[in-house]
């Protein structure tokens, strides 16, 4: 187990040096540069701004440049906010990212799980058919009309909640459930179809037969067989919280990375996009090594060497 | 992201939703009036609209940039309401009649005056000046505005070294034409006369800097605690992408202000900013594109509107080298046929005005006569198009118009789409594009037709003219040359009597608006929301990214 785990994150090292030339790549070959302006800088500006960057230098020069500042921890500079660094944006954005992130998994874990849970048991029952129209409607709802009618009704007519912001509580209730409600509807309808599966399974009927109480049955072994598919979509789930979303962050005015993040692309900011993508793998190939681990912890069937 | 794409959808929604819920009464109003003579909190809280990308006056090149600036610093010399200049840190604005001026047009001396501090208490010298203006020229700093101050002795050549060693660069620096005389005295050099120097002087990259204090913090200056200037303000509090706080500057020497704190969000989406304004978060909101009319019909909110122009133009650019548009009387049709006055009702939901002449009002300048036989008339435009040689419009090559893909562009597109259809019979085809891959388009030249925005960086045609439709200018993306107007520009740029240079200016104008590499289509109108309890606003044509920001020291609150 431990020699597998071991492997998987030597792994992750090529598929972030890969990531890297890619994205690297592709900022450079999309048209349009970080200083070009509806209203165009003076050419001695550009040169002094090329210059003092690096970007008039050779392509493989300038990856070889970023790799190197990389390693030694740092991230480079950001073309938008050119005062600090990527580093410290993305230090002083990501907590407050994953932290909302966070918060999302687990308000979608806890409504998903138990949701899912109680219609299968009480399949085609008043609770079931409810469940189910509670998960279509916030599956087919984005997270940002959702979003805007929180805060008409919570913010502008009730003068419940305040719009937007970080720092309190109150800021953070109507932001966390506009990104859970998709993740927490998915969940649910995994965890339904899951449940329905394994109730009908063989094993079930023989615990039920060796007159097994119902609590037993299900907390020991219909819920843990059930949970794998659920841990198969929580996974990636979980990285896609986390790793922040600009439509939420951007409505409700969060100070995180995904807001940063897209702007970035939009304002052509090498430094800064080469930053959060490079975060954003590694974040994706942590969690799947997460949940490839938890299988094993789930499934006593499954077994790495 | 994987929501992106119904944004357009989205925008319709929420329209509906505001007024809806606008509608239904609720918002607005307040918290109820507390007891009579109860003390009013001097706090405004306003919107930035996002991280601004530097507070470096020395950087700053965008209205959220230079919003917090103005707050913080002040120059030798500052706009008025009606934009002319005013002494600021200066005594007096220098002229020829008080010496300031050397009667050749090229040396300029400023003096400060004796009592202006910094927020920490020193006193402002000329010093100050001279570094900041130096900093300004340094190539290692790579300063968007630097090229606006080349006419000074050396300046360019110091910009310009980039690429040399450190000793060539600090002679370079040595050499550059401003000059401390001593603690109140500013001298600054030009190379040749520029009659709109004074106005440069007033703009932000030239407001005095601490020496000390950016050797100690590097980059890291603009910190709160680091961030010393010398106006009426003090950045006290930044939280990166989420707010700004700046309090009343206890060592400021000119009128206190009247607000104790000013609080600016970075809200960056339009429709939480109008939220947060119903929630009584925001004294000051922007509205959402589109829901104009419905704001001027709701009960409450519409008492809550300012409307003001902004020196800012849009219109229509043609590629001058490419068929058909190097045919002037192609232009000059394609400008008849659009309907301005449908455009501002139709696409701008009635805010704006519709323009005929470049130079929007309110500006030195401006000519209501100007561009009359552009007054709307499709039959005069078929005319013109027929006189080009192309009666039978089918004869026309392809006709892109290109634009940055976004909801309100889209309007726009769409709307001259039609009116080239309906008035010419003339098929133009839309090509929408990712922003930057426009800009880089439109820069490159590569584009058939396209839509320009332009705004005042200073209130002189000299920011206006030249610069876009001089032959082969840095902001020249039509194509566009005429040696005439080349000669006026030239003639113009270094005239020293007032009068006389706004008459050259305004030939100037006039044979580009014969020549029609742009159709102008409207003046742009601020159109906001402020509480009724915000008082002594000052606007401007060259308001930053809020509302009167060149004088929220004057700004104060009631009940």
């Amino acid at each position: 187990m431990l020699k597998y785990i071991i492997k998987r994150i030597l792994w992750i090292i090529p598929v972030l040096l890969a990531v890297a030339f890619i994205t690297f790549s592709l900022m450079h070959l999309v048209p349009g540069g970080p200083w070009d302006r509806d209203k165009q800088l003076a050419p001695q500006v550009v040169e002094n701004l090329n210059h003092k960057y690096g970007l008039d230098k050779p392509f493989v020069v300038q990856f070889k440049d970023f790799l190197w500042n990389t390693v030694h921890g740092n991230l480079g500079v950001s073309y938008s906010y050119q005062d600090r660094g990527v580093t410290n944006i993305l230090l002083e954005g990501l907590p407050k990212t994953a932290t909302l992130g966070i918060i999302a998994f687990i308000l979608a874990i806890l409504i998903g799980i138990p949701l899912g849970m109680v219609a299968a048991l009480k399949q085609n029952s008043a609770v079931d058919y409810a469940s189910v129209l509670f998960s279509t409607i916030f599956a087919s709802i984005p997270g940002f009309v959702l979003g805007i009618l929180l805060m008409i009704v919570f913010s502008v007519e009730l003068h419940w909640l305040p719009t937007g912001g970080w720092g309190g509580i109150k800021q953070i209730i109507m932001p966390a459930f506009a990104l859970a409600a998709m993740s927490a509807a998915y969940i649910a309808r995994i965890t339904r179809a899951s449940m329905l599966e394994v109730m009908h399974q063989d094993y079930i009927r023989t615990a039920r037969a060796k007159g097994l109480s119902e609590r037993v049955i299900l907390f020991r072994h219909a819920l843990r067989n059930a949970l794998i598919p659920v841990t198969t979509v929580a996974g990636p789930e979980l990285a896609f919280l986390v790793s922040g979303s600009f439509i939420i962050e951007n409505l409700f005015s969060i100070p995180g990375i995904g807001r940063l993040f897209v702007q970035g692309i939009f304002a052509r900011d090498y430094g800064l996009v080469m930053g959060a993508i490079l975060f954003y793998a590694l974040a994706v190939a942590l969690v799947n090594l997460i949940v490839d681990t938890l299988y094993a912890v789930v499934d006593p069937r499954i077994r790495y060497e | 992201m994987r929501k992106i794409a119904v944004s357009s959808l989205f925008a319709i929604l929420v329209t509906v939703i505001l007024v809806f819920t606008s509608a239904c009464g609720g918002g607005g109003g307040g918290d109820g009036g507390g007891g009579p003579e109860k003390t009013v909190s001097q706090v405004l809280r306003v919107n930035l609209a996002g991280e601004p990308a530097t507070i470096d006056p020395n950087k700053a090149s965008w209205a959220g940039e230079y919003t917090p600036v103005w707050q913080v610093f002040q120059g030798l010399l500052g706009f008025n309401q009606d934009l002319t200049l005013k002494a600021v840190v200066a005594r007096e604005i220098p002229s020829v009649a008080n010496g300031g001026i050397s009667p050749d047009g090229k040396t300029y001396t400023f003096k400060l005056r004796p009592d202006a501090t910094w927020s920490d208490g020193t006193k402002v010298t000329a010093k100050d000046f001279e570094y900041s203006i130096k900093r300004l020229l340094s190539p290692d700093l790579a300063a968007a505005y630097a090229s606006f101050y080349f006419d000074i002795v050396g300046a360019e050549a110091y910009n310009g070294a980039g690429d040399k060693d450190e000793t060539t660069k600090a002679q370079l620096k040595n050499s550059v034409g401003v000059k401390a005389l001593d603690d109140l005295t500013l001298q600054i050099t030009l190379a040749q006369p520029r009659p709109t120097f004074l106005q440069l002087m007033a703009l932000w990259p030239t407001y005095p800097l601490r020496e000390d204090i950016i050797t100690q913090y590097g980059d890291r200056w603009t910190e709160p605690s680091h961030y010393i200037g010398n106006g009426p303000f003090i950045l006290t509090d930044w939280v990166h992408q989420d707010h700004m706080t700046f309090k009343a500057n206890p060592n400021y020497w000119g009128t206190k202000p009247k607000l104790t704190e000013i609080q600016m969000k970075m809200i960056t989406d339009v429709n939480a900013e109008i939220a947060a304004y119903r929630n009584n978060e925001l004294e000051i909101s922007r509205v959402p594109t589109g829901t104009e009319k419905a704001i001027m019909a709701d009960p409450g909110l519409s008492k809550e509107i300012l409307r003001y122009p902004a020196l800012i133009t849009f219109a229509l650019q043609f590629n001058v080298t490419k068929p058909p548009f190097d045919n002037v009387k192609v232009r000059r049709a394609l400008v008849t046929a659009v309907d301005r006055v449908s455009f501002v009702d139709k696409v701008r939901n009635g805010v704006g005005e519709p323009a005929l002449s470049w130079i929007p009002p309110g500006m030195p300048g401006y000519d209501p006569d100007l561009g009359k036989e552009y007054q709307f008339n499709p039959a005069k435009a078929k005319q013109l198009l027929a006189e080009a040689g192309y009666a039978d419009v089918s004869k026309l090559p392809e006709i892109k118009f290109q634009y940055a893909d976004s909801t309100g562009n889209r309007l726009i597109a769409q709307f001259l789409q039609g009116q080239l259809k309906d008035n010419l019979g003339i098929n133009l085809t839309l090509d929408p594009m990712e922003p930057k891959a426009f800009t880089t388009l439109v820069n490159n030249e590569n584009y058939d037709s396209a839509w320009l925005g332009w705004s005042a960086d200073y209130p002189d045609p000299d920011n206006w003219l030249p610069e876009l439709f001089g032959t082969g200018a840095g902001n020249n993306h039509t194509g566009y040359s005429n040696p005439q107007f080349d000669a006026l520009a030239k003639q113009a740029k270094s005239e020293l009597d007032n009068t006389k240079r706004l008459q050259i200016w305004a030939e100037a104008q006039k044979i580009v608006m014969a020549d029609a590499p742009i159709a102008p289509v409207f003046y742009r109108e601020q159109f906001v929301l402020v509480k009724p309890s915000v008082k002594g606003l000052k606007t401007t044509g060259m308001d930053g990214q809020i509302v009167g920001d060149l004088f929220l020291a004057d700004v104060y609150l009631t009940e």
